[in-house]
């Protein structure tokens, strides 16, 4: 049978986002995908030549909405340790706290994403609809839901009080006590699995020469977790990154499903532990020289590259986002599948176009 | 500031980079700079934790050769900056040739400094 060229996206059901997969197929296997973006670029490390080092912060916070905070704390992260300023311990546990708050949804939110893609709409839902009890969180703690401008240079803009301890906790538990049930759907219903296990399976070997980060890299048995570094207050918390070791779209879930759980810990173990004191310091001088700063975003690792010349604009500021490092691992992934699985198999990247394309 | 930080010239970037990857270092990203006359092409590496840093200067006309027969994934963002800065990179294992980001009719080289 001859080969087909069709392509995928960048309008697809499954898709929130514009991608486009150029996929030849024989019969109905793929052979080779070939991705195409750029339907949305921005140019948005252009604005941050032009816009000063504090309204940066407000660029970066809209490269994604759904890891919006984790990209301004790695934009302030870095700009910090350019100036040698030593922020409060208590700015950096309500990082944690609003870091890890903010993986919870986007799991959650992935979690809706797959469920809906592999077409069980009830499962879609229900984790949908507790997302949004994190999302009231984010609101009671900052005034808003998706952007929470949180974090600025020198600190965090916002406290949070006993009184917002104390409804994180209950909401954290009342997350946990939902989870049992979804976890159950999510790990051993058998309409899942069959769209899920041993499909789109990346080897350790190759997640390794295809450079992956994240759930991607960590489903296939690679250990890296950039937390592990220590930095904010990631060094006074005890945790381990979650692995799995078959690579393939259920083991993708599984570690995502865990890495909630892990985050609930994790804010536990921060407000067990969070300081009193201030919440930043003052911003003084000038701004010189250049740096990484990287931290574990949902996603994977995100890359910061900042170069500043003294004035108040940054000379350059380069993003590489997770998903721009996992787009390759779909190329190695497709090849092989069935069409009717290249959705379920980019979903559990996910991929996010709107970093990507920054 | 960047840690384990070496310059490397045009014409041994390719050995480095072969070097690089034999001692177990990641492909973490890549960053181009217009700076003068010249680009400013940094490689960002990753092995447990720490990063290397290797960057080779390019003159505005110049090429360069392509990382993406040693490191793959290197193909997506060496398209990126032939999109956005102008850059050719000879040997792309899949190259856009231009059109990654940008379409037919949009301004070349966008991102070089002094474009709007």
């Amino acid at each position: 049978m001859a080969r087909t060229t069709i392509p995928f996206g960048p309008q697809h059901p499954v898709l929130p986002e514009p991608i486009q997969l150029k996929l030849v197929l024989d019969d109905d296997i793929v052979v080779e995908a070939i991705p195409s973006i750029g339907y949305v670029h921005r140019g948005l490390e252009k604005l941050a030549e032009i816009k000063d080092l504090h309204q940066t912060v407000y660029i970066v916070e809209r490269v994604c909405g759904i890891c919006s905070f984790m990209h301004s704390m790695a934009y302030v992260r870095g700009i910090e340790e350019l100036m040698g300023m030593q922020i409060p311990d208590r700015a950096e546990y309500l990082r944690v706290i609003w870091a890890e708050i903010g993986r919870i949804q986007s799991h959650l939110l992935w979690l809706g994403l797959i469920a809906d893609a592999f077409g069980f709409e009830s499962l879609f839902m229900e984790t949908w609809k507790d997302r949004e009890k994190i999302l009231d969180l984010m609101e009671m703690t900052t005034g808003n839901r998706v952007i929470i401008s949180a974090n600025k240079i020198g600190g965090t803009t916002k406290d949070m009080t006993e009184e917002h301890f104390t409804s994180i906790l209950n909401t954290m538990n009342f997350i946990e006590d939902k989870l049992k049930g979804v976890d159950k759907v999510f790990l051993n219903d058998y309409t899942v699995k069959k769209r899920l296990v041993g499909v789109g399976v990346l080897t350790k070997s190759d997640a390794e020469d295809l450079c992956c980060v994240g759930p991607t890299a960590r489903a296939s048995g690679i250990k890296y977790d950039l937390r592990k570094t220590g930095y904010s207050a990631y060094k006074y918390l005890d945790f381990e990154p979650l692995v799995d070791s078959q690579g393939d779209c259920y083991a993708r879930t599984v570690v995502r499903v865990n890495e909630i759980h892990q985050s609930i810990d994790l804010i536990r173990q921060a407000i067990s532990k969070i300081p009193k004191g201030d919440i930043a310091v003052p911003f003084k001088g000038v701004v010189t020289g250049d740096v990484i700063s990287r931290l574990e975003q949902p996603r994977g690792e995100v890359i910061y590259y900042i170069k500043a010349n003294g004035t108040k604009n940054l000379s350059r500021l380069k993003i590489r986002t997770p998903t721009f490092a996992n787009i390759p691992s779909i190329l190695k992934m497709a090849p092989g599948s069935q069409l009717a699985d290249i959705p379920i198999l980019i979903l559990t990247v996910d991929p996010c176009i709107s970093c990507t394309e920054r | 500031m960047l840690q384990n930080f070496i310059v490397v010239e045009k014409q041994n970037i390719i050995e480095e980079i072969k070097k690089t990857k034999s001692e177990g270092y990641r492909f973490a990203a890549m960053t181009c700079d217009h700076v003068g006359d010249e680009l400013e092409l940094t490689y960002h590496f990753d092995l447990n934790y720490e990063m290397k840093n290797i960057r080779v200067v390019v003159n505005m006309n110049e090429s360069i050769e392509s990382i993406s027969s040693i490191y793959g994934p290197a193909f997506l963002i060496e398209n990126e900056f032939q999109d956005l800065y102008g850059v050719v990179f000879n040997g792309l294992i899949i190259d856009y040739k231009g059109n990654l980001y940008l379409s037919k009719d949009a301004p070349k080289a966008p991102m070089l400094k002094g474009e709007k």
